[in-house]
Order: structure tokens, then sequence, then C-alpha cells
């Protein structure tokens, strides 16, 4: 078979020619129009089943007749090779031929010719295969639907949706149709071009609310290139909402207030900088120390500080003393510092001018020098006391060694008996002593290493604890009431007074400095203020007979006269019971201890006596 | 007992579950084992076709707008008509519904290998043109090797729909279907054979839509 490109070269040189030649006599008439041979205007499939050829007489008008031209038709790819006749000419369409499904082949060549009958003139022809001629219908059912709005109501994005051409059977799969969306404002002239879809919906974003929009759409088989016509078009609008766009000048407006405000805020502050700094920052006042003038301070003049305030009383209460007493105590603290002059060392030694009156004179005002600055209840927390009894305990200690040694220095039995009852009759000279009650040293053996501040104080401590078991006993705490008890417990015996007593005893005439640097041992770990372990302190029995300790012994108590503040433990043994060691080999100051442990008992760990026990063997 | 039976039923659901899942999950991740189903299968087919038709579409149209000149461009641009039947193939909706399944599909399965041997040829002779795209070659190259996937596909689908897979070999050149004059220049050659590998790419995917159709039970697929 011939081919359709050398025949279609032919017509259109045939063409041209015949334009060429027509031209002439018709451009002496001036007719704008140049004739035309009958033609072939197009050919057009709707589903891919069937397909129509149009074609136009031009300026043939005499064979504008119907059956004047016929056109024949010639497939490729059947056994028929021969022409045929249009199978249908339409009755209500003038110049159109009809192929129906029968007559209908895709994937096959078409060859159709424009004829005339009568004279057997070939005006047109045409070649294709039907799929490449195919235009679908326009998509039906074009709706669309509101996505969102944005914030500011100024755009609004919608979801369009339509359905594929009825005619086209999408669902077979006969055709794939892409589709083509189209959008416009109303009174545009472009139209805006979405990408091809193969879906049946498509979003599109971005619209104005104050436009109205027109949409349409129209599909193509895929990969093919013929758009079928445009559906009908859509018409999409956004009611306005008023509050949204007139809040929006309102928001300017506040926002560069503000920033107005921000910036006279800015220069207010600029410009009142140094005010500003006064109230916020109030400065920070220079040291002052009354009656020091603080050029003093300044230029460092220690010596003149010194005596300033040495001069001056340092230590004053911050309240009202409670009792009267403590006023006199100040008076006599301020005396009594001015003569500290000495050494702690020298004073435990007894090596000082201990045999001056002042000592024994002060024996009893030496609590009162000290109470001046603390607390009366402080004395119950043995860690609070170190810090502060620094000051004093040389006083307190030269005073009370002074006592003690002295009344040593005759005999030191009697000075042991003298002094409880000394120091018995005076509680109150002892109420002031217990700060001074520090344990500077727990052995491993749970026995207690004591300064000598706290040598002298423990009785202090004693009284304290017993005054503090009157107190207490008002108090509705736990703790402290378990605490006085427990504290009375132990140290509710004649031979707490006594071993004390014995302790102190033991410190002054252990002539080794040892002793005496045992006894200056500050507690490497403050005392807890848990009473088991203050018990434990108490309680320790010392292995070492060597250390000073005390325990309560009974030994004394058959030689002092009861006293009824202070009840006895009797006995310490086994697991349930309070053990009284007896008196160390340098014991033999003391008296002999009625209750002995076996030299071979272990002994007791320091919280061996639970505050459980302890509460059930309190009375 | 009861409790013997529920752990069964337990044990049965969680195997199937697990068989299921592990068919699915190998084939998701490329096992060598996996097993697809025959919709699946198809419809990875058909994704193939609908490629390969695209592609063939617009390597025509490249190969038109860069080597034919304007003058020689027919009316429609296709060269279709220049093409031999390769095999029989319905050409109409009534006629496709004519033919069964298993032919429907073997004839996809002859054209994938009628063109995967003759798309060689063209691609030495796009190589011998002085100004080839290279956008050009990398296409063809592209639809040889989507092809010869395809036909994969197709075999097994073939074997796992259980027919005998109809054997067709056609070592004629390309050439000997042209019915052109020798005349012909190269590209005009090229150009015919490009329009003639889309139309029988659209027959492919066509056929393979229309069989996936009668795969299920719409009546609208099975016709007359």
């Amino acid at each position: 078979m011939a081919t359709c490109l050398t025949l279609l070269l032919l017509g259109a040189l045939g063409l041209l020619t015949a334009t060429g030649h027509r031209t002439g006599p018709a451009s002496e008439l001036l007719t704008p129009d140049p004739p035309t041979q009958p033609h072939f205007t197009g050919c057009r499939s709707r589903e891919q089943e069937t397909f129509r050829c149009w074609w136009s007489v031009g300026s043939f008008t005499n064979l504008s007749e119907p059956g004047a031209l016929a056109v024949f038709f010639q497939m490729t790819n059947t056994l028929y090779a021969g022409w045929r006749e249009c199978p249908e000419y339409t009755a209500s369409v003038q110049n159109e031929c009809y192929f129906n499904k029968t007559y209908t082949h895709i994937w096959t060549s078409y060859r159709v010719q424009l004829r005339d009958t009568a004279y057997n003139i070939t005006y047109d022809e045409r070649c294709f295969t039907v799929e490449n001629i195919v235009h679908p219908d326009p998509p039906v059912a074009l709706n669309w639907t509101l996505l969102n709005v944005s914030r500011s109501g100024l755009n609004f994005d919608i979801l369009v949706r339509w359905a594929p051409p009825p005619s086209a059977d999408v669902q077979m799969g006969w055709m794939s149709l892409k589709y083509e969306v189209q959008y416009r404002p109303r009174n545009g002239t472009r139209w805006e071009k979405m990408d091809l879809e193969s879906g049946t919906q498509l979003s599109i974003y971005g619209l104005n609310t104050d436009k109205e929009y027109e949409v349409r759409v129209r599909c193509t088989m895929s990969a093919f290139e013929n758009f079928g016509e445009f559906s009908d078009s859509v018409f999409v609008q956004v009611a306005q909402i008023p509050s949204k766009e007139s809040m929006f000048p309102v928001m300017l407006l506040l926002v560069f207030g503000g920033v107005g405000l921000l910036l006279l805020l800015l220069l207010i502050i600029l410009s009142q900088q140094e005010r500003l700094l006064v109230i916020l920052l109030p400065p920070v006042p220079a040291p002052k120390i009354k009656g020091i003038d603080p050029e003093l301070l300044k230029k460092g003049k220690m010596e003149q500080l010194d005596s300033l305030l040495r001069s001056q009383n340092v230590c004053k209460p911050h309240s009202a003393p409670k009792d009267p007493w403590v006023e006199f105590i100040q008076l006599d603290m301020e005396d009594v510092v001015e003569k500290s002059e000495t050494s702690d060392t020298q004073h435990l030694l007894g090596l000082t001018h201990l045999g001056s009156s002042h000592a024994l004179s002060l024996k009893g005002d030496d609590d009162s020098g000290r109470a001046s600055c603390y607390d009366p209840d402080m004395g119950a927390e043995p860690e609070s006391i170190p810090p502060v009894r620094e000051v004093h305990s040389p006083v307190v200690a030269r005073s009370s060694f002074s006592t003690h040694i002295h009344s040593t220095t005759t005999t030191p039995e009697a000075a042991g008996m003298h002094i409880p009852v000394q120091m018995q009759p005076s509680s109150q000279s002892w109420i002031n002593m217990d700060f001074y009650a520090q344990v500077s040293d727990v052995t491993p053996g749970g026995g207690v290493l004591l300064s000598p501040g706290q040598q002298s104080s423990t009785p202090s401590k004693n009284t304290d604890m017993k005054k503090k078991k009157e107190d207490r006993e008002e108090d509705v705490a736990e703790e402290e009431e378990e605490e006085g008890k427990l504290q009375l417990l132990v140290v509710d015996s004649d031979g707490g007074y006594s071993s004390e007593t014995v302790a102190r005893q033991q410190a002054a005439d252990a002539a080794s400095s040892r002793v005496a640097e045992q006894a200056y041992h500050t507690l490497s770990e403050p005392p807890q203020p848990h009473p088991q372990a203050w018990q434990g302190g108490y309680l320790a029995p010392d292995r070492q007979p060597h250390m000073p300790y005390f325990s309560p012994e009974a030994p004394l108590a058959s030689v002092l006269p009861p006293v009824s503040d202070y009840t006895v433990v009797q006995e310490v043994g086994g697991s349930h019971h309070l053990l009284l060691h007896s008196a160390a080999p340098q014991a033999s100051v003391c008296p002999p201890h009625p209750l002995k442990l076996p030299p071979g008992e272990p002994a007791l760990p320091l919280g061996y006596l639970t505050p459980e026990f302890l509460e059930n063997l309190s009375p | 007992l009861k409790m013997m039976l529920l752990q069964g039923w337990l044990g049965i659901l969680f195997c199937s579950i697990h068989g299921m899942l592990g068919s699915v999950l190998d084939c998701e991740v490329g096992g060598v084992h996996c097993t697809m189903s025959i919709e699946m299968l198809l419809d990875r087919a058909i994704q193939h076709a609908e490629l390969i038709y695209r592609i063939s579409e617009e390597t025509r149209t490249q190969f038109k707008e860069t080597f034919i000149p304007l003058a020689l461009v027919t009316q429609q641009g296709h060269a279709d008509h220049l093409c031999t039947v390769i095999l029989p193939t319905p050409s109409s909706k009534s006629e496709v519904g004519q033919i069964s399944d298993k032919w429907l599909l073997h004839s996809v399965l002859i054209l994938v290998q009628f063109w995967i041997n003759h798309l060689v040829d063209l691609q030495a002779s796009l190589d011998h043109y002085d100004n080839t795209p290279q956008d050009l070659l990398d296409k063809t190259k592209w639809v040889s090797s989507k092809l010869m996937s395809l036909e994969k596909g197709l075999l097994t689908l073939i074997r796992k729909v259980r027919w005998d897979v109809l054997l067709f070999f056609n070592k004629n050149s390309i050439a000997d279907h042209l019915a052109s004059p020798r005349t012909m220049e190269h590209v005009m050659r090229d150009y015919t054979m490009l329009s003639c590998f889309r139309k029988d790419a659209h027959k492919i995917e066509t056929f393979l839509k229309l069989f996936k159709c009668r795969q299920t039970d719409w009546p609208g697929c099975s016709f007359y």
C-alpha cells in the first residue's frame, strides 16, 4: 500500500497548485476567501469505540448536495484490503460520516478519502489510527468543597471533584484518562493550569477570599495529546469574615503601640539611669562597729582595733536575759576576759598562779561569765559548743581546774569527795558548765576522751541535762523527752557525778602531757545529737584505763550522799543491762567500784544501748 | 482440653499471620523467595506497561522534534500505519470480548518479547546519528530494561495462573516487518519503529488492564 506520506505530499502540492491557479482570477475579483476544494475538517473519536469524520465542500457549493461527495475508507491490518464506502452518513448532521463499533478498530490504520463519485476525483485523504484521534468527552459532576480558610482570612483552599465522562469506559481499562483543571478569577483573562491529574479530585490552594473563581476541567487519554472539551465551569466564592479582616488593622495598631511604649521605657531608663540604680540596687553600707572608727578598719590598725574590741563588750545578749544572774555574769565576764592571758595547757596543769583567790572566787562566777554569751539552752547540743567555747574555755578550764587542782593538791580523794560536795549544792554553777562538756574523742572501745573544759563541764552538763529534763518535761516534743530521759538515765547516778570528778581527777593527776593532750583532743567527729550516741559516750566503758573516761560509777555513790535528782544505774551486764565498769588502773585515785566487770568482758559498743532499750529502762 | 484447643487456635492464628506478614514483608524487602499474589503481580505489570508506554511516547516525540524536519511531518505525526502485524490482536471492544484471558496475556508476552529484541536494533541505529541527545538514548535503554522486567513478571504471572507459556519466536529483523520501501531514510525508519513500538506499548497496557478487569467479578468487564 502506498504510503500516506507520499500521498499527502502530493495532495499538498496539488492543493498549492490548485490554489495558485485559482488565486489568479480570484484576486481579480477581490474575493476575500480563497477558493478551496472539498476537504475533511476533522475526524474524531469520543470513546475509542466509534468515530466520525466531517468534511466541507469549500467553494464547491455545487457539491453540497448530499450524495455528491462520498467518503471511502480503507483499513490496514485487515483481511479486507479494498475500499469501502462510509458505513453511515449521519442523517441529522450534514457532511458527517459515522463509523460505528463494527467498523472501528483501534491499533489499525485508517485511510479515508473524500471523493467526487461522479468524476472520480479524490479531493482529500486522511491517515490515522483511531486511538490517535480520540478526544474524550468532558468530565461531569464538577463540584468543590472548602478545605480551610487561612488564619488571616485572606486565603482559602478548596478541593475540586469530578467524574469521568460516562461515555469513556474507564472502569474496564479501555481508556486511561488524565485530567487538567483550570481556574481563573471571575473577571480574569488568563487561566491557571494545574498539572495533569490521574485521579478525579484535586486541591487548589491559595485562593483569595475577596475574589470569585471559575474552575473547569477537561481530560485526555493518557500519553496522548488530544484534549476533549472543557466541562461546564463552577464558580467558587468564599464569604469573607469581616471580623477577622477588621481585626488586622487593630492588631497592627497594638503592635506599633507596644513597640512605642517599649521605646519610651528605654528612653526613661536611659535618662534616669542613676536614679533608678540607686532605687533598685541600694548601696551596701560600709562596715560599722559601734564605737569604732571605720577609718581604723580601713587602714588596718590592728592593735588599736584589738584594744578597742576588748574594751567593748562584744558578747552582749541579743535579747533581754531571762535570768537575772546572766547580767551578773556579764559584768564578771568582762573582768575574766581581761585576765585570760595564759594558755589552756597551763591552766590544766595548774602551772599558772592558781593559788590566786581569784580562781576560787571566780569559781562560781565562771559560769556566769560564760553564760552571758550563750543561750542557756545551747548546752544541750554538744556539737554547738565547741566553736563558741573556745573563747571562754580557757577561762573556765582555768577556773575549774584551778579549783580542782587546788583541791587535789591536798588529797585526791578528799578533793574528789570534796568537789562533788562543793558542786552539788551549787547546782546552778554547773548549769552553765554544760557548754564545755566537750567530748574530745571517742575511742574505738567506746571510751570517751574529754577535754578539760568538757570534763569540768560534764557535771554542768548533767545539771543542765537535769535542768533540761525539768524544762523538757514541760515539752511535748518526744525527741527532747526521750533525750532528756536518756540523758537522765545515764547521768542520773551518783556514779555519774563521781565519775566526772574522777575523770577530772584523773586528768588532773595525769602528769603526762599525753593525758592532757588527749584531754585536749577535740572531737574529730562532733558528738551526734542522737541520744544513742551520746548515751554511748556516756555509757561506753573505756578499755584503756589511762584514757579518761567517765561512766556512771556506783562506788562513789556509797561515798557521796545520795542525791535525789540522780538515780543510780545499778548494773549493766549481758545484753540487757547497763554495765558499770570499774575504774581504770588510774582509778586507784577513785574509790573502788563496787560492781566490777570481769576483765575479759568486751566493751559495749557505742550504739549498744538502743533508744528503745533505754526507753524500757527509764523509770 | 479447652486450653489446648485455645492454644491450638492461637498457634494457627499466629502462624497464619506470620506467614502472611512474612510473605508480604519478603516481597516488600525484595526477598528472593517471596511470593506475590496474582493481583500484586498484575498491578506491578500494569505499572510497568503504563510507564513504558509513556516513555515510548516521549521518545517518539523527542525523536520527531530532533530529527524530522517539519516538511516531512505528516498531518498527525504518526507513522503507525506502517507497522506490520506481529500477531493478530483484537482491535475493538467487541473483539477483545471474544478472546480468552489466556490469549490476552500471551499476546502481551509476545509483544513484549518482540520489542525487547528489536529495540536493540533501534538503539544501535540511534547511536549512529551524529547529534543524538543523550536523553533519548537513556530513554531507550530505560525502556529496554523495563520491558525485560515486565517480561519476567508476565512469565511469573502466567506460571502462577498455571498456563503453559506459549513460545513465539520471531527472529526476523524489524526491517522485514516494515512495509516500507527501502528508499526510506534511516530516520524515517527509526521514527516508524518508534511509532510502532508506541502503538504496541499502548496495546500491552490496554490488554493488561482488560485482563485485570476480568480477574475481578465486575460485570462490565466480561462482555459480549
